[in-house]
């Protein structure tokens, strides 16, 4: 790897490692059934509490920057696309401050999972990746870094990379009314409604590029997980039940990508009842990497619904079945629709984690 | 063979002038591809097609020329309804062999800069009218044949919002630009409670109401004796 991509590696690995050792002690394995409702409201406590830490760094502008309403056109706009061409709102890592940074990825170690933490780290840390390579190529997409020159917007180009991701609240941090935590770039978006003891993450689309990189000699695959449990389902499944997996098209994108709010596709492909109990569980525990990303708090409500209708779930496939392939693949149920779409070959991936009935906290609202 | 050694050195070039103008992380978005999808709902009486079309980066140029009829650099309206009206005369539509006629609702463009940056989306909205429908199974097609040669397309069934329809199967061609949905259609229309309320009231209205004005008749009889 260029040896200015390893520096700034480095220095996300060392920033977010810090916060790694906290959320490694706040959390232990995910437990197999839902938690009590009053070990989620601690929990929202707690990720409003780092909230109020952002805001608190923050002055009158930057408050102005990272606050919105909860209903508004901020709640849909989210992008896989890299500033430039998408420009988003809210508050610019590239501009914080070290203490403000710290606030940030606090907040993001307390909301998301261990894994989902890590997830969201690789991903980022991937674009740096990116950007650092193209830059040493003499083709860089402007980066402001931490001063925020040159940086994408209209008319100012197109960039992405670590400093290039955007934090907003919609709506006021709270542990009893509905917010939003959203944070996103190229590659990402996060979306985590909070609503008293309950929250969702749908939709969110966590995406990779490169696919895998290597830091200090280790390799990071931050959609590996995905792709592998994916590449073990389909090959466990026996021909016929492959069969009717394997959809007799090729899937070039993401069907429900951003900017497909509200739309629910027919579902295709095998359907989970007819499987072993076995392959079931591999297909909930690929399921996970999604869902799984929020703290596991709000994950384990969320996965017991995908478990109940677990009979109405279907898997489907586009493309080869040895793992290393660029292949599509897609779980949809009741509460959930998955997509896996390489784009162009297998070091570009774009995915997207929604929930048909629940989509941005609809279902908190209506309650 | 010369010529289309030209045309894919002319289409190479165009990717790496992109690439260098964007940069490769984007060059991976979709470059000099055009993205259709197409998502179909199915309704007893009709059905409703939306079509977005994305074209990459570098054939961006090529389809706003096509839709800039006078070069101007702006879309009129004009311009884009007659664009939206080219891509339906090569879409084809048939529920059980039958051609449908299609009726273009909406047309949305985005800025020209947008899609000459290869991220604008054209968004087309069809009506279609489909003739009455047996109970049963049923078969539509969908076709789409929109400049082929860059196309990458994609096309599904939206979960159908009305009880009567259900869908039974989606077959494609190997690259999406066709799909046959079966489709099964239930018996008459179930009334929902205020549709059965309503009802049964109208009807005791319409009997009840012979029998009022024969008592206005008698009271005003006996009111004039």
């Amino acid at each position: 790897m260029h040896s200015s991509a390893r520096a700034a590696v480095a220095v996300g690995l060392g920033l977010s490692g810090i916060v790694a050792v906290t959320a490694f002690a706040q959390r232990g394995a995910a437990p197999a059934m839902a938690p009590p409702r009053g070990i989620q409201a601690e929990v929202t406590a707690r990720i409003v509490t780092a909230a109020q830490g952002v805001l608190a760094t923050l002055d009158d502008a930057g408050r102005a920057k990272v606050q919105f309403p909860f209903e508004g056109p901020q709640k849909t706009r989210w992008s896989n696309l890299p500033s430039g061409i998408f420009q988003r709102q809210g508050l610019r890592i590239g501009d914080l401050t070290p203490p403000q940074r710290a606030a940030v990825t606090n907040l993001l170690s307390v909301a998301l999972s261990r894994d989902g933490y890590r997830k969201v780290t690789d991903i980022m840390r991937g674009d740096e990746v990116l950007r650092t390579e193209q830059s040493g190529r003499g083709r860089a997409a402007p980066q402001g870094g931490g001063g925020g020159r040159g940086r994408g917007g209209p008319g100012g180009g197109v960039a992405f990379g670590e400093a290039e991701y955007y934090l907003a609240f919609l709506g006021t941090p709270s542990v009893t009314a509905p917010w939003m935590l959203q944070f996103g770039g190229h590659h990402l978006a996060i979306n985590l409604t909070l609503a008293g003891s309950q929250a969702t993450m749908a939709p969110s689309l966590p995406a990779a590029q490169p696919a895998a990189y290597t830091v200090e000699g280790r390799t990071v695959r931050p959609l590996g997980n995905e792709n592998d449990k994916a590449f073990a389902l389909i090959n466990a499944l026996n021909s016929e039940q492959r069969g009717q997996a394997i959809l007799g098209s090729r899937v070039a994108d993401l069907v429900l990508g951003a900017g497909q709010d509200g739309r629910t596709i027919q579902p295709e492909g095998v359907r989970a009842a007819t499987l072993p109990a076995a392959q079931q569980t591999m297909l909930v525990d690929l399921a996970r990497e999604w869902v799984g990303i929020m703290n596991d708090a709000f994950a384990e409500p969320r996965m017991a619904e995908i478990r109940a209708n677990l009979p109405n779930t279907y898997f489907a496939w586009s493309g080869p079945t040895t793992n290393g392939s660029a292949a599509y693949f897609r779980i949809q149920g009741p509460t959930l629709v998955i997509e896996y779409a390489p784009q162009n070959g297998v070091d570009h991936i774009h995915t997207i984690y929604r929930d048909p009935t629940n989509d941005y906290g609809a279902k908190f609202a209506r309650k | 063979m010369a010529q289309s050694s030209r045309a894919s050195k002319g289409a190479a070039f165009l990717i790496g002038a992109a690439s260098v103008a964007l940069g490769t992380g984007v060059s991976a978005h979709r470059l000099d591809e055009y993205l259709q999808t197409a998502r179909i709902a199915i309704l007893p009486d009709r059905a409703h097609v939306e079509l977005d079309l994305t074209p990459g980066v570098a054939v961006a140029d090529r389809v706003v020329q096509r839709i800039d009829k006078d070069g101007d650099g702006a879309l009129s309206v004009e311009e884009r309804q007659t664009y939206a009206r080219q891509v339906l005369s090569v879409t084809e539509l048939r529920v059980d062999g039958t051609p449908l006629q299609t009726t273009l609702v909406a047309a949305h463009f985005p800025d020209v800069e947008a899609v000459k940056r290869g991220e604008g989306t054209i968004r087309i909205d069809v009506d279609v009218v489909v003739p009455l429908l047996t109970a049963g199974r049923h078969q539509l097609l969908f076709r789409n044949a929109n400049d082929p040669d860059s196309a990458v397309y994609l096309a599904n069934a939206l979960m159908p919002e009305n009880d009567r329809i259900s869908i039974a199967r989606q077959v494609r061609d190997a690259v999406q630009r066709e799909l046959t949905i079966d489709f099964d259609v239930r018996g008459t229309q179930t009334l929902s409670p205020g549709e059965s309320l309503f009802l049964g009231l109208a009807g005791a209205a319409v009997l009840l109401l012979p029998l009022l004005r024969r008592g206005q008749r008698m009271r005003k009889i006996r009111a004039d004796r």
